[in-house]
């Protein structure tokens, strides 16, 4: 079956060499605002477009590690773990914000917890140097604590909610849907910190390789334009269930489950995308969003190498802002 | 000699004597690395000849050496002083000249009887066709042609050493090593196959090398019984006793036990063997035995 | 005959084994049966079905001791107190939800269009595994025979291969996605590093466990080394060998979870994963027990398999089983068996010749 599929991988290879350049690819994960992308996957509209892309499924890690070792053309990152990425290397641009989180990535902290305040002096698990230590570190400082008051474990995102069943820590950081089995699996715990009370913390990219963006400038600008055209299916009410069942089916879940995330994030149509890529100060745009996520980082150490934020952002493949 | 051998007896001997050494062990010593960085010595300054188509026994008490000896003839371990020739020439590894039969069992489980005596004819690159009719022929000298077809697993324990002898023969050595081949078997089974083992030997020409700690199975057997002995004051390893030559004719038959000769000789290497020792410590929790049975107080 | 059964080194008989075998299974399913459905056994939660006037609400589970606190708390306030029954928790689940799950699992088609059917999940993982396990055998057999073997190899290689099998495998994920990419490839090369260090020394260590007296009489009758290699090492190893080769097999799997995980998700264990993320633990369970069903009837026909490969280690075959075994191998062995039969008839093969004692 490898064989089989590896001769017809070869014989693609070679095909797509004497036709044009190979399809771009875009590793995708499961979080609201990429998994639409598989709205215009299924929809045909990247053909519509004349684009040949290929999403790849994948956990977000292995995505990122995908996208580092230049496996795949471009990662639907947060705007956050790109200048993780970017730290160790890897030059690259956002070119579409999907959404913001908003409220789906959470801290959620064990029974007995009440709030950001009690974890003085407790243990927290999350995965080091990604959104939800932003997080973490964010609703710290909110609440008048250092990131010392706290002991930080380092836990895989997917392993958040047993650790939190198995009492090793106080509190966990996950985002959508580990957060919400956090929630479901230590019966009385709750969310401490959410998204939501610091929207636009944590913006929501699709992140392309700077090479890719070079060479295949034409291509990127067809792909940009189709995420106006998934928003706006997902805004409109007559088809924003449809919307919804193709995303679910992608994570393969039942719909009705798949709907209760949505509110979480809040996603950015083509107005919603010139709005906050404009350079701003603050987390109403994420120029100011990344500059704080820096900042953040190289004061905890997550990277000691200095950024230019501006240099990982680039509006200029959306189509223009609607009148 | 405690008796004078009778006239043919006398006659084997001048004829063996005659006949070309086959077998030339040199002031042979072996020591092995034992743990600690202590060496222990199993054999010190061994020399004997042995010539084509006699049959020598080599008895001792057991830790004297016995296995090492035969297992340097037979290439398997490596002397440290001294040398053995085999016709002359230098031992330096096992090779298809000396065949062995072990004490365990080693015949190839996953080889059916025929095939177990085929593996040295096939080593030594004989055609299948021609290996399979040749040991099937050996199988009938040791009686187990019925068996051919039989997996080793199904044999009992004295076919199984017939096989195994039958598999050293078949590769044709100049001289077959058997360590205490017969040591596992009840002694009905042993007696058998000591009269088997002579009957074959009496058809085949190859000098044969027995180790065995039964001094009745050494001095039955053989023209020549070596007598080995554990470390003394004078001898920091095994070392070489005597080589006592019994005086009795060939064919054996059982009644020769009885036989003063036999008799003799055997006595002989019991006091070798077994020197007369004080007894046993006192401090050991054993009954005082008297006429009248032990005494338990 | 029933006590002796117990003892000991004991020999049950063989409708006592049968019924063991069944019980082994059985017992196990009978206690999960005794938690899901005897609330007095376990059911440690409370499902909300009223929330009253606490602060709970429908749907939510709650521990027992803070449901019967707010229940307290709500008599003493004279409020509506909350209602709900005994449940396990979310992450066990019934017997009957995992069997339906199973059901729905092979009978539904996939969600997405496109996505793979639960079985050609299965048989995707299953690919992975089995590539992955025949490169490390193709090569780590072979080493580790030779390390068994050959004193100075086993010291050249072993260290450093017993160092590098304390690695763990998933940490060579993200190198194996940058070096092979995100498709099969790294897959296949996690669950070649998950196992094949372990083959190595496994094999290696089966090698030396070879009674040496076989070997020293295959040199006795002139084995060459490597003779000695393929005729007496090599088959004196075959049965424990093929016992290796199944347990190792099994260790495979476990790195499967691991390996379908990096590059593009795949596989059963995405699926379980996935499941398990939106909290889904009747798939969950589902897709754990195909897996151990899968491992158990390999194992099985492994071993009966290996039954039949080495006749002579003794083993007791029955009837109807040689049979079947003779009639799946059937086509194998057509080629071999009319070689054979061409040969029975050759007159010069027929004749034994005279050796001559020379
Ligand atoms: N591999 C070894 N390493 C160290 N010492 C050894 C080794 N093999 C044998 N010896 C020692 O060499 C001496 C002779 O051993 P050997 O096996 O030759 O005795 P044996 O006469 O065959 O005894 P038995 O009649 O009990 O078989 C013994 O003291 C034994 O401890
Ligand atoms: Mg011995």
């Amino acid at each position: 079956m490898l064989a089989v599929r590896c001769a017809l991988a070869l014989l693609l290879a070679v095909a797509s060499l004497r036709a044009a350049e190979p399809p771009l690819t875009v590793a995708y994960s499961d979080w609201p605002g990429w998994t639409a992308w598989e709205i215009a996957i299924q929809k045909g509209w990247f053909k519509e477009a004349g684009v040949a892309v290929e999403f790849v499924w994948m956990e977000y890690g292995p995505s990122m590690e995908a996208f580092q070792a230049g496996k795949v053309d471009a990662v639907t990152v947060t705007n956050g773990d790109q200048l993780v990425m970017a730290a160790a290397g890897k030059a690259s641009k956002g070119i579409v914000l999907t959404d913001y989180s908003n409220g789906n990535d959470m801290i959620v902290g064990r029974p007995g917890i009440a709030s950001i305040k009690d974890l003085k002096g407790k243990k927290v698990g999350l995965e080091v140097g990604l959104v939800e230590h932003l997080l973490l570190l964010k609703a710290l400082e909110a609440n008048g604590l250092k990131e010392s008051d706290v002991t930080i474990v380092a836990v895989p995102t997917n392993d958040t909610p047993q650790t939190l069943a198995s009492g090793q820590v106080d509190a966990i950081g996950a985002w959508y849907p580990v957060s919400g089995q956090a929630l479901e699996l230590v019966p009385g715990s709750k969310p401490l910190f959410t998204s939501k009370d610091a929207p636009g913390l944590i913006y929501d990219f699709t992140v392309v390789a700077s090479e890719s963006l070079a060479k295949r400038k034409a291509d990127w600008t067809k792909i940009a334009a189709v995420w106006p055209r998934i928003a706006a299916y997902l805004a409109d009410p007559a088809t924003r269930d449809d919307g919804i069942r193709i995303m679910a089916a992608r994570v393969n879940v039942p719909a009705a489950k798949y709907a209760l995330a949505m509110p979480g994030t809040f996603f950015l149509d083509l107005a919603g995308n010139h709005k906050h890529f404009a350079r701003a100060e603050g987390l109403g745009s994420v120029y100011g969003s990344s500059a704080v996520a820096h900042a953040f980082n190289l004061a905890n150490k997550v990277y000691d190498k200095p950024l230019k934020v501006e240099d990982f952002i680039d509006p200029s493949f959306l189509p223009a802002a609607p009148k | 000699m405690p008796e004078a051998p009778s006239d043919p007896v006398a006659e084997r001997f001048r004829r063996i004597a005659a006949r070309p050494v086959v077998l030339d062990v040199r002031a042979l010593g072996m020591s092995f690395r034992g743990a600690g960085g202590k060496t222990v010595q199993a054999l010190h300054d061994v020399s004997f000849q042995v010539r084509r188509r006699e049959f020598l026994t080599v008895v001792g008490a057991s830790g004297c050496g016995k296995s090492t000896l035969v297992r340097i003839l037979a290439g398997l371990a490596h002397h440290t002083a001294g040398e053995v020739l085999l016709d002359g020439r230098p031992v330096t590894g096992p090779g298809p000249d000396r065949g062995m039969v072990f004490q365990g069992y080693t015949l190839f489980p996953w080889l059916t009887v025929v095939r177990n005596v085929m593996f040295g004819l096939e080593m030594g690159d004989m055609g299948r066709d021609q290996a399979r009719s040749e040991a099937l022929l050996w199988l009938d000298l040791v009686g187990l042609a019925s068996k051919a077809e039989a997996w080793p697993h199904q044999l009992s324990g004295g076919q199984r050493q017939r096989v195994a002898i039958a598999r050293a023969l078949a590769a044709r050595p100049r001289i077959l090593l058997m360590d205490e081949p017969f040591g596992a078997l009840d002694p009905q089974t042993r007696a058998t196959l000591q009269e088997h083992l002579l009957q074959i030997w009496q058809q085949v020409d190859v000098t044969v090398v027995f180790i065995t700690h039964d001094i009745d199975e050494a001095v039955w057997l053989a023209d020549r019984v070596l007598v080995l002995q554990p470390p003394d004051q004078d001898h920091p390893g095994g070392w070489l006793a005597e080589a006592v030559e019994v005086p009795l004719p060939v064919p054996r038959t059982r009644a020769m036990h009885d036989l003063p000769a036999y008799r003799a000789v055997r006595e002989r290497i019991e006091r070798l063997i077994r020197p007369p020792r004080p007894p046993a410590a006192e401090r050991l929790p054993v009954f005082k035995m008297t006429a009248a049975g032990d005494e338990v107080l | 005959m029933v006590r002796s059964a117990w003892r000991v080194g004991g020999d049950p008989p063989a409708r006592l084994s049968g019924v063991l075998w069944l019980g082994a299974f059985l017992l196990p399913l009978a206690a999960w049966c005794a938690l899901s459905y005897l609330p007095w056994l376990w059911h440690p939660q409370v499902l909300i079905a009223e929330p009253g006037d606490s602060s709970f609400s429908a749907g939510m589970r709650i521990e027992r001791a803070a449901f019967a606190a707010a229940v307290a708390e709500a008599a003493r306030q004279g409020q509506r107190p909350p209602q709900g029954g005994r449940v396990n928790p979310v992450f066990l689940p019934a017997p009957h939800e995992v069997a339906r799950a199973l059901w729905t699992g092979f009978t539904t088609p996939p969600l997405r269009r496109g996505d793979p059917w639960l079985h050609q999940s299965l048989g995707h993982s299953i690919t992975v595994i089995a590539w992955g396990f025949l490169i490390s055998a193709l090569v780590g057999v072979p080493l580790g025979v030779l390390c068994g073997s050959v004193p100075a190899l086993s010291r050249l290689v072993e260290p450093f291969v017993d160092f590098i099998r304390y690695m763990p495998a998933p940490a060579f994920g993200a190198l194996c996605v940058a070096v092979l990419g995100i498709n099969d490839a790294p897959k296949v090369a996690i669950i070649v590093v998950g196992t094949f260090f372990q083959m190595v020394l496994v094999v290696a260590n089966t090698t030396r466990q070879l009674d040496r007296g076989l070997v020293e009489a295959a040199q006795t009758l002139g084995a060459s080394d490597k003779r000695l290699l393929t005729r007496v090492i090599v088959p004196g190893i075959l049965p424990n060998l093929y016992t290796d080769m199944r347990i190792l097999l099994g260790w495979a799997w476990t790195y499967l979870i691991v390996a379908e995980l990096i590059g593009a998700s795949s596989g059963i264990s995405w699926y379980i994963n996935q499941q398990g993320k939106y909290r889904a633990y009747d798939n969950v369970f589902a897709g754990i027990i195909l897996i151990g069903l899968i491992g158990l009837v390999t194992d099985l026909v492994l071993g009966w398999i290996g039954r039949f490969l080495f006749p002579w280690s003794g083993q007791q075959v029955s009837r109807a089983s040689a049979l079947a075994f003779a009639a799946v191998t059937l086509p194998l062995r057509l080629p071999w068996l009319l070689l054979r039969l061409a040969r029975r008839y050759d007159p010069k093969a027929a004749r034994p010749q005279e050796p001559d004692h020379a």
